[in-house]
């Protein structure tokens, strides 16, 4: 074991201080402020990932020759914490964590050449396209088909909760290419370098915080060519599940949890307990946000000895307790943060909570975004595979084998 | 011991049921929460016919005389259809507070016009510290000339936005540190509100007194703690009646769609950690409901203590959130938007738990073994 190991810490941190304090416009640090969901307001947070593409910093998890940087686990972590502090909003995961990965072990050079700059430099935005109507939990029954035609396939069906499919310039999804064996063997994945095609319509859906961030997508006969395909027809499965790996040692959740626990600690220091005095001292209170920030402490060592290639990590259920852990925590927190606003959380403030909208909150920063972050996290428990799924997952891997 | 309702209590509730299916569908309360309006005018007419708005006053006020049981029996209905009508700010705390206030010509006169349905009130009480005690009040209260000087900050106030008369605690800065209850128009000079829409669709508002001045014959009482503790008391036994009628709504709701929700070619319901949610939404419905029934008995009787008071709210509110909770999670993707009904009844339990001191509010005062309200 060996704390630590690396260059100089100071100087690395005091580079991405000044950085960080210089670099984000007033916009992008309002979205970061907020902020009330793992999805950030997308355009300031867009421009953000441009401006840190620029600098170099937008892949930090990427090999290095694909635009990643080289930096230690400790460097990561001083990274994500000085970013975590600011405020600033955290970049949209789908293509840095999610499709860019998979082509990079996955893709044909030429897919690679297309499309890993544009994820790079924040150009354009990937929405994922799994879930149906008919297959949430059950994802390998999906039934959206796409047939063969010439050079192309022809796409028909539904796609939902295709989170923000309504700003995004590009998908990728699972189709049904065969119906013939196990429902997982007939399963395609493809790429769409456009939404803007023929039969393809967008609808957003509102959710419980009152912002449109999930959409449903219906597919009329939409014709994208077969080179969009990544890997073989028919073994799509194999290629989604190849993405889950990459959630294996990749994250760095744990500092965004930390800015919750200082978030609800700020917050308790200026109000008054129901008992009398400040909050911050009350002991029960203390001991609500000490049980959190232990459990985000471990979260956080999970993570770094995950990133420091630990064989913790190695574990075929680790990413389902990773994922359980995160969400877990997410909701926990937002709910005690909704718990300190009390009667302020209850006031819908959408237009205040709107970029540049002007509107100023009725209460403080904190009360404006505690409702919406606590609402929006309910979800965290469903999306990515719900936790009753993920624990399943973590028992049968315990139990396999004996 | 008889905690069912009464046969006329029986009458009433399925007359408000009938009523509300028949009108206040998910979609047309919908419609009313996306409008400009607060609420629906056409329903408050119907409730004035319907008798609900002179329920909990006494005769010789205009009421029917109702207790809080009466009360219980129509808002267990108001929570299962998510009703966002001001029942609560105008009738049981605005008018309650005024009728408590005794033979005062001023708060007869505004109970009066509440009862015909010619009036909306609200209660200026919450300052926002998390606790309704009327001990925490810090809104003063001044003589000036031949009235009152009111200064101060009340978070919250359901109804404020459209009431017609406020009615406002202070503690009077006489020495006697005691609690008035003022009636304040709410267009007079130095009152500031500032109307805002709650997570669960109702109209509110944070009202400011900067240096209010308000005639002493609006003044109804110095002496308000008694009258305010009995008014909230009331208020929160009716608070979770709606609590629970939610609840009661989420669970008929979730066992339905667990049973034809299929994944992996079976009800979702067959799985056992669904089964398992489901059965402790069960549990928790079946608490709050016992809770509720008995405490509303005692409640009428005049021998809910405090404490049986802060146990019913803490557990309408715990369990609640649960059965919220569970609820969005039983229903994967669509529990969580803004589309299905299950979201809007976490929202109504949400606000529930956090009005009049939330739960954990509530359980350090049953802890404690000395509550207040
Ligand atoms: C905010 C959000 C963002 C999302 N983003 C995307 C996206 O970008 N792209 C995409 O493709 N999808 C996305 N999803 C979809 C998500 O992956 C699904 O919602 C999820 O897989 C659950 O499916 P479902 O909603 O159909 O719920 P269901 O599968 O119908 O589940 C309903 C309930 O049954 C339980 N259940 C189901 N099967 C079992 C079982 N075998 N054992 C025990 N319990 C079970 C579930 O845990 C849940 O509680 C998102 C979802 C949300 C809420």
């Amino acid at each position: 074991m060996d704390l630590d190991s690396g260059p100089d810490l100071d100087a690395f941190r005091r580079e991405v201080a000044e950085f960080l304090d210089t670099a984000p416009t007033d916009a992008i640090r309002e979205a970061g402020r907020k902020t009330t969901s793992v999805f950030a307001p997308f355009d300031e947070t867009m421009a953000w990932h441009r401006i840190l593409a620029r600098k170099g910093w937008a892949a930090p998890g990427w090999p290095v020759e694909h635009g990643g940087v080289d930096w230690t686990v400790e460097q990561r972590f001083v990274f994500t914490e000085e970013y975590c502090r600011r405020d600033l909003p955290p970049l949209l995961p789908n293509g840095l964590k999610m499709i860019g990965p998979l082509l990079i072990d996955l893709g044909t050079e030429e897919q690679k050449r297309r499309h890993l700059p544009g994820i790079l430099a924040g150009d354009d935005y990937w929405t994922q396209g799994y879930s149906e109507p008919g297959a949430g939990s059950d994802l390998a029954s999906l039934s959206c088909a796409a047939v063969p035609d010439g050079d192309d396939y022809v796409i028909t069906g539904s796609k939902i909760w295709t989170t923000l499919a309504h700003r995004a310039n590009r998908m990728f999804m699972l189709v049904r290419t065969s119906t013939a064996g196990k429902k997982q063997q007939g399963i395609t994945f493809l790429l769409l370098d456009r939404l803007d095609l023929p039969g393809l319509r967008i609808r957003p859906i509102v959710g419980l915080d009152g912002f449109p961030e999930q959409c449903e997508v219906f597919f009329d006969e939409v014709r994208v060519p077969q080179s969009a395909r990544v890997g073989a027809e028919n073994d799509g499965w194999t290629v989604a599940k190849h993405l889950l790996s990459h959630e294996r040692g990749g994250s760095t959740g744990s500092p965004w949890l930390d800015r919750f626990v200082r978030m609800i600690r700020a917050a308790a220091a200026e109000r008054t307990s129901p008992f009398g005095g400040v909050l911050a001292d009350d002991p029960v209170f203390q001991r609500d946000l000490g049980e959190l920030e232990a459990d985000v402490a471990s979260m956080r060592h999970i993570e770094e000895l995950a990133i420091s290639g630990h064989p913790i990590a190695d574990d075929p259920s680790f990413p389902s307790v990773n994922k359980t852990v995160n969400s877990e925590l997410t909701q926990r927190l937002t709910t005690l943060m909704a718990r300190v606003s009390g009667l302020e959380g209850l006031a819908l403030q959408l237009d205040a909570l709107g970029i540049g909208s002007g509107t100023a909150p009725l209460g403080d920063d904190f009360d404006l975004v505690s409702m919406p972050y606590y609402l929006n996290s309910r979800a965290a428990s469903i999306y990515a595979g719900t936790n009753e799924v993920q624990r399943d997952l973590i028992a049968r891997s315990l139990v396999a084998g004996r | 011991m008889d905690f069912g309702f009464t046969d006329e209590q029986a009458l009433l509730r399925e007359s408000v049921t009938r009523y509300l299916e028949k009108n206040y569908s998910f979609e047309a309360r919908r419609a009313l929460v996306r409008s400009d309006r607060p609420f629906s005018p056409e329903v408050w007419a119907t409730f004035t016919e319907l008798g609900l708005l002179g329920l909990p006053f006494p005769e010789g006020v205009g009421g029917l005389g109702g207790s809080v049981v009466d009360v219980v029996a129509i808002a267990e209905p108001f929570g299962e259809h998510l009703l966002v009508e001001p029942y609560l700010p105008t009738i049981l705390l605005a008018g309650r507070a005024l009728a408590a206030a005794g033979e005062h010509p001023v708060a007869r006169d505004w109970l009066a016009r509440i009862v015909a349905g010619d009036a909306h009130g609200a209660l200026a009480h919450e300052e926002g510290r998390g606790t309704p005690d009327p001990a925490r009040v810090a809104t003063r209260c001044r003589r000036s000339g031949d009235g009152y000087r009111l200064d101060g900050e009340k978070r919250l106030v359901l109804g404020a936005a459209h009431a017609d008369v406020l009615v406002v605690t202070a503690r009077i800065d006489d020495g006697t540190g005691g609690l008035a209850l003022l009636v304040v128009e709410p267009g007079a000079s130095g009152v500031r509100i500032t109307p805002f829409r709650t997570i669960d669709g109702r109209s509110a508002a944070h009202v400011g007194f900067d240096a209010v001045e308000v005639p002493a014959e609006h003044c109804l009482t110095t002496d308000a703690h008694a009258a305010i503790t009995a008014t909230l008391a009331d208020a929160v036994v009716a608070l979770a009646a709606e609590g629970v009628g939610a609840m009661t709504a989420l669970l008929r709701r979730t066992a339905e769609y667990a049973a034809t929700r299929k994944q992996f070619g079976v009800p979702i319901a067959g799985f056992q950690a669904v089964a398992h949610r489901l059965a402790d939404m069960r549990i928790a419905c079946t608490k709050a409901r016992a809770t509720l029934l008995r405490t509303a008995a005692l409640a009428e009787a005049g021998r809910a203590a405090p404490r049986d008071i802060s146990v019913l709210k803490a557990q309408v509110g715990r369990l609640g959130r649960a059965v919220g909770e569970a609820a969005v999670q039983t229903h994967g993707g669509v529990g969580t938007t803004d589309e299905l009904a299950v979201g809007h009844y976490l929202k109504r339990l949400l606000a529930i738990d956090a009005m009049f001191g939330d739960s954990e509010y509530h359980l350090r005062l049953v802890g404690a073994g000395t509550p207040a309200v």
